[in-house]
C-alpha cells in the first residue's frame, strides 16, 4: 500500500489519511531515527491500524517504533466506547510486560567488590530462562486469587509491603478481572511460573545512576548520583501468552461478522461495548494482575538476595520500589477531546503511560513532579527515568515510549556477533552477564538495538516526557 | 511419516522469528510446521515414554487452520511439557485437521530447551500451493 510521510518538525512526522484509514498517523521521531524506522514494515503497520473502527484523533507511534505483528512496538491508538475496538494484538502476548526500578541508600561503589558474587547469587534465585519454572506452583484456585488480586496477592503473601503497592501503576491491580472468562490452558501455563523472568529481553539488572538531568525530580524519586539501583523487566508469562493467543482465535473468527475488513489478520478485534470486547477487557486483566504480581515477588527475592550476599540489614540496605510501570496494556482512560472529556481505551503496544503533575492517577508522593516513566535500554548501554508530562496527555494520550527498539533480528545479531565472546566484551566495560540460554548474550548484543538515548532524546525534546535520570549497568541476568 | 526430511527455513523478523515450511502435499506441510515449531523450542531426543494421543483442530481456513495446529503443539509443550515425537495426520482439509501424535514427556535433564516461543502469530500468515508442493509463511512471538 502507497502512502505519504510528511515531516511536520524536527520531531514529527504525519501519515495523512489515505485508503481506508480513518485518521491520520503520527509519528514521533528524530532524523536521525527515521531510516530506521522507514526501514522495516512498521509505518505500514500504523497505517493498519488507523483503519480500525472508532480510532481517534492519531494512529501513534513513539521513537522506539519498530515491525510487530499487527500493531507496531511502539504504536499507540485511542478507541470511543461507543463505536471503538478493542484488540489483543494490539495488547500483544506479554500482557502488562512492564518494569520497575528499586532504589537503595548505598553508593555501587560500595558494592563494586561483590558484583559477581550478587549477579550469581540473583542468577541462582530468581528463575529466568527458557521455560523457567518458579518455586511457587498454584492451584487454579490460588491462581484465580492471583489473577484478582494482583501485586496484593503476593504482598499478602509475604511478598513485600503495602508501601510497595502504592508506588506500582494502579496499586498493581485492574479492577474487572474475571477468572472464569481465563481458559484452563491458561492456568497450566501460569501454574508454575509466577516469580520467573522469562527469556528473551526480560532481565534484572544492577545499575548506578550515572547521570542527574534533573535535581529537583531525581530528590522527589530519591535518585542521586553514584547510587546503586535494580531495574526488573518482566510480564505475565505463559498465563498472560495462552489469554492473548485465545482471545485473538475467538475475535478472528467473529470478526468477519462486523462489516470491516481488516488489512492483517492479527488485528482481530471486537467492539468495547460487546460481549466478547468485554470479556477480553476482563481476561486481560487477569493477565495484567498476574504480571503486577510476578514482579512484586522477583522484586522480594532480590531484597532478600542483596540482604544475604551482601550481610546487610534491610533498615541499611533500604531497597525501597520507585515505581512500577507497564508498557503492554489497553486501558480505560479519560482524556480531554475536542475540549470535552471522554473516557477512552487506550492501546499501548510497547509505550509507556507519562502521567503530568498534578494528575490524580500519579501517586501522592510523585504527584507534583508527574509520574516515573522507566525505559530500559540495552545490556550494554544505559536505560533512563524520566518523568511524565502535560504534552503527553494532549499529544498521545498520556504516552510515550518503552525501550530501545530492536534494529536487527535476533538471527541477524547472532551472526554480528559470531566468534565474539559477548560476556568478556561486557565485563571489560565492567558488566557483569549471566544468561541462560546459549545464544541470549548474542542475541541481545547493543548493536541490535537503537541507541536509546537517540529515543530518550526525541521524546524529551518533544517532550512526551522529561529526563531525569541516567543508569549505567553493572550486572545483568538475563533468561 | 516420521522419515520425511524437515523442510522449512528461519525467516527473519526484527522482533520475532518466522519460519518458511514446505511440504509436498498439505499432509506433510502440517507435519513438517509443527516439527519445525518443536525443533525452534526444543533439542529433541527420542523418548522412551510414548504418549498417544488424538487431537483434532478447526480453523476458517488451511492459514487458520496452521496457526491453531501450530498452537496446539506450543501449548502441549508449554502447558503439558509433551514433545512431538511424530504425527500420523487421520485426515485434513481447510476447515480440520484429525492427528494422532505420538509424544513424549520433557525431561530437563535431557532435553534442552532453545527458545522460548510465546505464541504462534496471524501476522502475515500463509498457506499456499506452490509449483513443487505446498508452502507456509508464519511468524512466532518470542
Amino acid at each position: 500500500m502507497d502512502f505519504e510521510i510528511k515531516k511536520i518538525d524536527d520531531w514529527r512526522y504525519l501519515i495523512p489519511k489515505t485508503g481506508a484509514m480513518r485518521v491520520p498517523g503520527l509519528i514521533f521521531a528524530s532524523s536521525e531515527l527515521m531510516p530506521d524506522i522507514r526501514g522495516d514494515q512498521s509505518l505500514l503497520q500504523v497505517v493498519n491500524v488507523a483503519t480500525l473502527p472508532g480510532i481517534v484523533k492519531h494512529a501513534l507511534a513513539m521513537p522506539d517504533i519498530h515491525w510487530g505483528y499487527g500493531f507496531p512496538i511502539g504504536g499507540v491508538a485511542a478507541f470511543s466506547l461507543e463505536d471503538g475496538i478493542i484488540s489483543p494484538g494490539g495488547v500483544g502476548y506479554d500482557i502488562n510486560c512492564g518494569t520497575r526500578l528499586l532504589t537503595t541508600s548505598l553508593f555501587a561503589s560500595e558494592i563494586r567488590p561483590k558484583i559477581k558474587e550478587l549477579v550469581s547469587a540473583l542468577f541462582r534465585d530468581i528463575p529466568a530462562g527458557v521455560g523457567s519454572r518458579g518455586n511457587i506452583r498454584l492451584s487454579k484456585q490460588e491462581e484465580s486469587k492471583v489473577a484478582v488480586k494482583g501485586a496484593s496477592w503476593a504482598v499478602q503473601k509475604g511478598f513485600g509491603t503495602e508501601e510497595d503497592l502504592e508506588r506500582t501503576e494502579d496499586y498493581g491491580v485492574m479492577k474487572g478481572a474475571d477468572p472464569a472468562v481465563v481458559s484452563d490452558r491458561a492456568f497450566k501455563r501460569g501454574h508454575d511460573q509466577l516469580g520467573t523472568l522469562g527469556s528473551g529481553n526480560h532481565f534484572l539488572e544492577i545499575q548506578t545512576v550515572d547521570e542527574i538531568y534533573d535535581q529537583k525530580i531525581a530528590g522527589v524519586f530519591n535518585l542521586f548520583e553514584g547510587q546503586l539501583t535494580v531495574l526488573i523487566h518482566s510480564g505475565s508469562r505463559g498465563f498472560g501468552h495462552q489469554i492473548c493467543d485465545d482471545f485473538l482465535k475467538e475475535m478472528g473468527t467473529q470478526v468477519k461478522g462486523l462489516g470491516f475488513s481488516l488489512p492483517d489478520r492479527q488485528l482481530a478485534c471486537a467492539y468495547i461495548k460487546s460481549g466478547p470486547g468485554k470479556r477480553y477487557l476482563s481476561g486481560m486483566a487477569c493477565a495484567a494482575n498476574y504480571a503486577w504480581a510476578n514482579r512484586q515477588i522477583i522484586m522480594h527475592w532480590t531484597r532478600e538476595t542483596f540482604e544475604k550476599a551482601l550481610e546487610i540489614a534491610p533498615g541499611d540496605l533500604q531497597m525501597e520500589l520507585l515505581y512500577d510501570v507497564c508498557h503492554n496494556i489497553a486501558k480505560l482512560e479519560t482524556h480531554v477531546l475536542g475540549g470535552k472529556k471522554v473516557t477512552l481505551c487506550v492501546h499501548r503496544k510497547g509505550a509507556t503511560r507519562s502521567l503530568p503533575p498534578g494528575h490524580p492517577d500519579v501517586p501522592q508522593r510523585y504527584r507534583e513532579v508527574g509520574q516515573p516513566v522507566l525505559i530500559p535500554g540495552d545490556m550494554g548501554t544505559c536505560s533512563y527515568v524520566l518523568a511524565g508530562s502535560q504534552k503527553a496527555m494532549e499529544e498521545t494520550f498520556g504516552s510515550t515510549c518503552h525501550g530501545a527498539g530492536r534494529v536487527m533480528s535476533r538471527r541477524q545479531a547472532i551472526k554480528v556477533a559470531k566468534g565474539r565472546a559477548i560476556n568478556r566484551e561486557l565485563e571489560d566495560r565492567g558488566i557483569f552477564v549471566q544468561a541462560r540460554g546459549r545464544n541470549t548474550l548474542k542475541e541481545e548484543i547493543s548493536e541490535a538495538y537503537k541507541d536509546v538515548s537517540l529515543v530518550v532524546e526525541a521524546v524529551h525534546m518533544v517532550g512526551l516526557a522529561k529526563k531525569v535520570a541516567k543508569l549505567r549497568p553493572l550486572g545483568v541476568i538475563k533468561g | 511419516m516420521e522419515s520425511t526430511p524437515v523442510t522449512y527455513r528461519i525467516i527473519d523478523h526484527t522482533a520475532d522469528l518466522g519460519i518458511i515450511v514446505k511440504g509436498p502435499d498439505v499432509e506433510h506441510l502440517f507435519v513438517h510446521a509443527a516439527q519445525a515449531i518443536t525443533d525452534l523450542m526444543v533439542r529433541r531426543h527420542v523418548s522412551d515414554k510414548i504418549l498417544i494421543r488424538d487431537v483434532s483442530v478447526e480453523g476458517e481456513d488451511f492459514p487458520d487452520l496452521m496457526v491453531k495446529w501450530l498452537g496446539e503443539i506450543l501449548y502441549l509443550f508449554e502447558g503439558e511439557g509433551l514433545i512431538v515425537n511424530s504425527i500420523e495426520i487421520k485426515s485434513i482439509g481447510p476447515i480440520q485437521l484429525r492427528a494422532t501424535l505420538a509424544l513424549g514427556r520433557f525431561e530437563p535433564e535431557r532435553h534442552q530447551i532453545l527458545r522460548e516461543i510465546k505464541a504462534v502469530t496471524y501476522h502475515q500468515i500463509s498457506v499456499n500451493k506452490a509449483n513443487d508442493g505446498w508452502e507456509a509463511r508464519v511468524i512466532f512471538d518470542i
